[in-house]
């Protein structure tokens, strides 16, 4: 009888031992694991601020506005050049009617259709 | 012998002989069964307490991390460690942390340090080969060979294969801005501590202990959100280098402010510096004037001494003063440089800017209450920010009434410029001194800090004059059209050797716009302007920091989301009708 359970108790810690092996080696698996995913977090963080930096240099507007007067025809934005939406006019009648087909085909026949008013800015030069 | 065989429980079943051994050894009258149990259990107690220390031992290797960890200790501690990235109030990188890597030698593990040398220097020649032989030679645990060095460097030396020798990743700080941001941010040092500027506020508040305590290598910081808008900065930075050079000016400076929240979105000083190139910083003409420097204001202070006037409720708009001649005093004479030899208005004093006006003003006010209201609006004490660098103002040591005639229109009293620009952004926005900071802050934040100066309608009075001097008075020339700016010019005669100097001039312009609804403040300041062609001749600000201010004006308006209205009446017609006709 006490032998019977003996055997028993011996089998089952043999199992349990092997068990938390198991657990442990698997454990340490994972272990490393998540380690090497934090090292490739990291450097993928690294990476970006590295790139960040860069991009925060090339979008420096010192070096955007030597690159515009080089190669653009800009000028800075003039007060009177700003005009709140409320300011906007009432939309004119359509002169073309909404329901025609062709609206461009119409504007090109009867050519008294086209709007002249100017537009552009509110007292500005005249170009 | 078997009498006592009768009892079953007696021990006397055991043989003779071992009963003979026993009471030879024991003594006939020990109970050994006791005995026997007390020494099994300190025996049990023996064993346990060695498995128990065996167990202890045990678990703390495996809970501890890897063993072999004093060499990377004694290198981590020399790490430059992380810092918090600096953003702009919009969220651009002013400041960041870029990661590079570090040459360190182990002298004890050289094997041979003539040919670790050789080889080292074989792929960075710009490194002193004597140096690094002592270097490696030396009886430390620990040597810095190169700091930042390049990738294809780190790929060389790796190649190598010396032993004792290895990287480190450090965190290398970078400003890709440059010079623009320089003296509001500040630099670091080699081991990424703050040496100047927001950097060094950084360190003081607390930044430095987490360094100490080894917790602050990584990029898991917060950033610092500072209230300067990059772009304003920039355009006024481009604008300041265009007139130093246009008038040919030791310096030219510029500031703007949020008058509802105190807040600095803008902050220039130059010459200035690449804060990448910390050495730059160490010339003295490189200070940041706005802060680290004292100036006497000149007529910039006017704007004070009238705003006492209006608060006391003693003079109103309608009082006249007498600058038909030059005031007398002494053997000192105080002539107007606009002199117009009549008796003045309020408004006419400050757009004439008439010195003789002013001093009489401040003398009909008495001298207590001018340092009074010089110590309320915060001019004879030194303004604490953020910035570490701060400047004590200078005070007249005794203050007579020749020194309020001079302080009243800004000569013998010299403030920090941001100093004088706080005060002048309480007198705009109905009367609330609000402490500068450099730092993102809400209005309700602001109005906690605030304390109430002057009157709500002394505020609007000297709103009304700010505007009425860009309709007619000195500072015309920076009427942008749609933004209705309203200013005050100043030009003071700089001392130079213990006198006052006759051409060499500091000139000024505060500027609030718009007028009627004030947002900003800004401050233009050039430091000796030379006369040119344009010019006629002249140096007087209304000639240089007025035109200056008004393209400023013109360029960062649409920046800072101000929206142009045309067609605005007149400021006695807008600001002093709203405000009830006063």
């Amino acid at each position: 009888m006490m032998r019977v359970l003996n055997i028993c108790l011996i089998g089952a810690l043999v199992l349990a031992a092997a068990d938390v092996y198991t657990i442990k080696f698997e454990s340490a698996r994972q272990a490393q694991h998540v380690a090497k995913l934090r090292l490739e977090i990291r450097r993928e963080r690294d990476a970006v601020a590295a790139l960040r930096a860069e991009w925060a240099k090339l979008d420096n507007p010192a070096r955007i506005q030597a690159l515009t007067r080089r190669h653009l025809q800009l000028r800075a934005a003039d007060a009177r050049q700003i005009d709140p939406l409320d300011n906007l006019p009432e939309r004119p009648p359509d002169r073309v009617p909404v329901e025609e087909a062709d609206p461009i085909g119409t504007v090109i026949v009867n050519p008294e259709l086209l709007d002249h008013s100017p537009t552009g800015s509110v007292h500005g030069p005249t170009r | 012998m078997h009498a006592p065989a009768a009892d079953p429980a007696a021990p006397a079943r055991e043989p003779w002989r071992r009963r003979l051994v026993g009471s030879l050894l024991y003594g006939s009258n020990v109970d050994r069964v006791a005995k026997t149990r007390a020494r099994i259990l300190l025996a049990v107690l023996i064993f346990a307490l060695g498995y128990a220390v065996i167990a202890t031992r045990l678990v703390m290797f495996a809970t501890a991390p890897e063993g072999h960890g004093s060499r990377r200790a004694i290198a981590q501690d020399a790490v430059a460690t992380a810092r918090p990235d600096i953003l702009d109030r919009n969220g651009e990188i002013l400041a960041t942390d870029v990661r590079t890597p570090s040459l360190f030698g182990e002298p004890h593990r050289i094997i041979d340090v003539d040919e670790a040398s050789e080889l080292l220097t074989a792929v960075m020649p710009e490194i002193d080969a004597a140096e690094l032989r002592g270097r490696l030679g030396s009886k430390r645990r620990f040597v810095w060979l190169k700091r930042e060095i390049t990738s294809q460097q780190r790929e060389q030396i790796h190649r190598l294969g010396i032993p004792g020798i290895g990287f480190l990743p450090e965190n290398k700080r970078v400003y890709p801005n440059g010079a623009e941001v320089s003296h509001l941010i500040g630099h670091v040092n080699i081991d990424n501590q703050g040496t100047a500027g927001i950097e060094k506020w950084l360190d003081a508040r607390g930044l430095a202990d987490l360094h100490l305590a080894g917790l602050a290598t990584d990029r898991l910081q917060k950033p610092v959100e500072l209230a300067v808008d990059l772009r304003v900065q920039h355009a006024l930075h481009d604008e300041l280098i265009a007139a130093r050079a246009k008038f040919k000016a030791i310096a030219a400076a510029g500031l703007l402010t949020d008058v509802r929240t105190g807040e600095v979105v803008a902050m220039v000083s130059v010459p200035d510096y690449d804060p990448n190139n910390p050495r730059e910083a160490l010339d003295p003409t490189r200070i940041n004037r706005l802060t680290t420097g004292v100036f006497e204001m000149g007529s910039t202070f006017k704007a004070l001494t009238v705003a006492m006037a209006l608060d006391s409720g003693k003079i109103t708009l309608k009082s006249a003063f007498d600058a038909s001649h030059p005031l007398q005093y002494g053997k000192f004479t105080i002539h107007d440089f606009h002199a117009q030899n009549r008796v003045l208005t309020v408004p006419e004093i400050f757009t004439y800017s008439s010195n003789i006006g002013t001093a009489r003003m401040a003398l009909s006010l008495g001298i207590e209450h001018h340092k009074w209201f010089l110590r309320k609006m915060g001019q004879l004490e030194r303004l604490r920010t953020e910035l570490p660098e701060s400047a004590e103002p200078l005070v007249p040591k005794r203050w007579a009434e020749l020194n309020t005639v001079t302080i009243a229109f800004g000569h013998g009293l010299s403030v920090a410029p941001l100093q004088a620009v706080a005060a002048i952004g309480a007198l705009m926005n109905g009367g609330r001194l609000i402490p500068p900071t450099f730092l993102k802050r809400s209005e309700a934040d602001a109005l906690a800090h605030a304390t109430q100066v002057v009157k709500p309608e002394t505020s609007e009075k000297m709103r009304y004059l700010m505007r009425l001097n860009v309709e007619k008075g000195t500072a015309t020339k920076a009427d942008v059209k749609g933004y209705y700016v309203g200013g005050k010019t100043g030009t003071s005669d700089k001392v130079i050797g213990g006198r006052y100097s006759k051409t060499k001039v500091l000139t000024s312009f505060t500027a609030v716009l718009p007028a009627d609804q004030p947002r900003y403040l800004l401050l233009i300041m050039l430091d000796e302007p030379q006369a040119t062609p344009d010019t006629h001749g002249f140096t007087t600000s209304g000639w240089n920091a007025v035109p200056v201010g008004g393209a400023v004006i013109g360029r960062i308006a649409p920046l800072l989301g101000l929206e142009p209205r045309f067609d605005l009446p007149p400021s006695d017609k807008l600001i002093l009708a709203s405000a009830g006709g006063r």
